[in-house]
């Protein structure tokens, strides 16, 4: 059986690297992806689009970032949607699995004294390191959402080290003492609040007669010239983004580790 | 001068690629959870570090040392520092992580693999 395994993985890796030899070259311009398809005989059929994020979006939008302004300004509709999508997957796991009320079920564990950081030598380690990388952890997650436009990062991957830094928190102690912090109404509450503001910034953009989710129209709101308000609304919406997904990530940790209840965690 | 930077990175490199794999031959040789434990904590702590420090020293390499070199080498110095605070955090992370799944274990009721003669009660005398 290992022999089997052993010829599967090398037979899988030999493929994959006969697969890299067929990729472009790492930032060739001249690759279909960046200038377009082609005939065999080397005719260019049509010019492709990145053609023109790459060339206009420092000049349209002022953002350094092109994959920020792709997702959050040109493509801005489809990113609403993917934020919708995480809302309604948190909204699902709290369909199925939430618990209320019901008959006093046993804690899988006895309840125990606050041990966090006092005296428990089990817990006086791990106690003391999340206590020092929590903050730092957090801290982290704020950079990546504020600094998404100008290096990789964003709303979705600040957003997820953020409800990270709170499922460590609820693992390291309990989970009742996360809630503390992060109640459910406040976590609900959140995640919906993200999603308004993304589409309020659409909404904005109608009011001065132009198209949902066109942010130039918010240069007289953002008191700064065409480009800076795209920048800026990029931004907005980068942290509506961050809230949903913060949320929604401790719901569904919340929700799974607690079967439902938001007790007694794991 | 840059010989040496070159080499003395090299050798952390190579010296930290050497624990990555005792790290993984002691994951897939050490008989029972605890030992395999210690084997991937401090293999991996140890040689991560080292390899990280090996980038960042090679980053020296990149700096240009002129009148004004601070204001010129503001790149350089932001990923030498970064790759610093990686090793930290490393530093700070792996070994609560491997304590963490020990002391999991423990709590589960891994017994521990001990000699022959001994006899295998260490985690009834612990709940006594």
């Amino acid at each position: 059986m290992k022999w089997i395994a052993l010829i599967a993985v090398t037979l899988t890796g030999s493929l994959l690297l006969v697969g890299v030899g067929d990729f472009p070259e790492w930032g060739d311009a001249h690759s279909a992806a960046n200038e377009g398809p082609k005939l065999e005989s080397g005719e260019q059929i049509a010019t492709a689009v990145s053609q023109s994020f790459l060339t206009d979006t420092d000049e349209l939008t002022q953002v350094p970032n092109v994959v920020t302004a792709v997702l959050a300004d040109y493509r801005g509709y489809d990113t609403m949607f993917e934020t919708v999508v995480i809302f309604a997957a948190g909204l699902a796991i709290f369909a199925i699995l939430r618990v209320f009320g019901g008959d006093e079920v046993k804690p899988m564990r006895a309840p125990e004294d606050d041990t966090f950081c006092e005296g428990d030598h089990s817990r006086i380690i791990i106690g003391t390191t999340c206590k020092l990388l929590i903050p730092i952890i957090q801290l982290f997650a704020l950079y990546v959402i504020a600094h998404g436009h100008h290096s990789p990062g964003g709303g979705f991957q600040g957003g997820v080290i953020m409800g990270a830094s709170f499922i460590l928190l609820a693992i390291a102690r309990d989970l009742k003492s996360a809630l503390d912090w992060f109640s459910e109404k406040t976590f609900m509450r959140l995640a919906s609040v993200g999603i308004l503001i993304y589409a309020g910034f659409g909404v904005l953009c109608q009011f001065f007669e132009r198209n949902f989710l066109d942010y130039g129209a918010l240069k007289t709101v953002m008191f700064s010239s065409e480009q800076m308000a795209r920048s800026y609304a990029m931004l907005g919406v980068e942290i509506g983004v961050a809230f949903t997904v913060t949320a929604i990530m401790f719901a569904i940790y919340a929700n799974l580790s607690s079967r439902g209840e938001l007790k007694q965690g794991l | 001068m840059e010989n040496a930077i070159v080499i003395i990175s090299m050798a952390l490199i190579c010296v930290g690629m050497l624990f990555f794999l005792g790290a993984a031959v002691g994951i897939q040789r050490f008989p029972d959870f605890y030992t395999r434990m210690h084997a991937a904590g401090k293999g991996d702590t140890l040689s991560s570090l080292l390899v990280i420090l090996g980038f960042s020293i090679f980053q020296i390499y990149d700096l240009e040392f002129s009148k004004d070199w601070f204001s010129h080498n503001g790149v350089t110095l932001l990923v030498i520092l970064k790759l610093l605070a990686i090793c930290v955090f490393i530093m700070m992370t792996s070994p609560t992580s491997t304590h963490a799944l020990m002391d999991a274990g423990w709590e589960d009721g891994i017994e521990p693999k001990l000699k022959k003669d001994k006899p295998n009660n260490a985690l009834k005398e612990d709940r006594k």
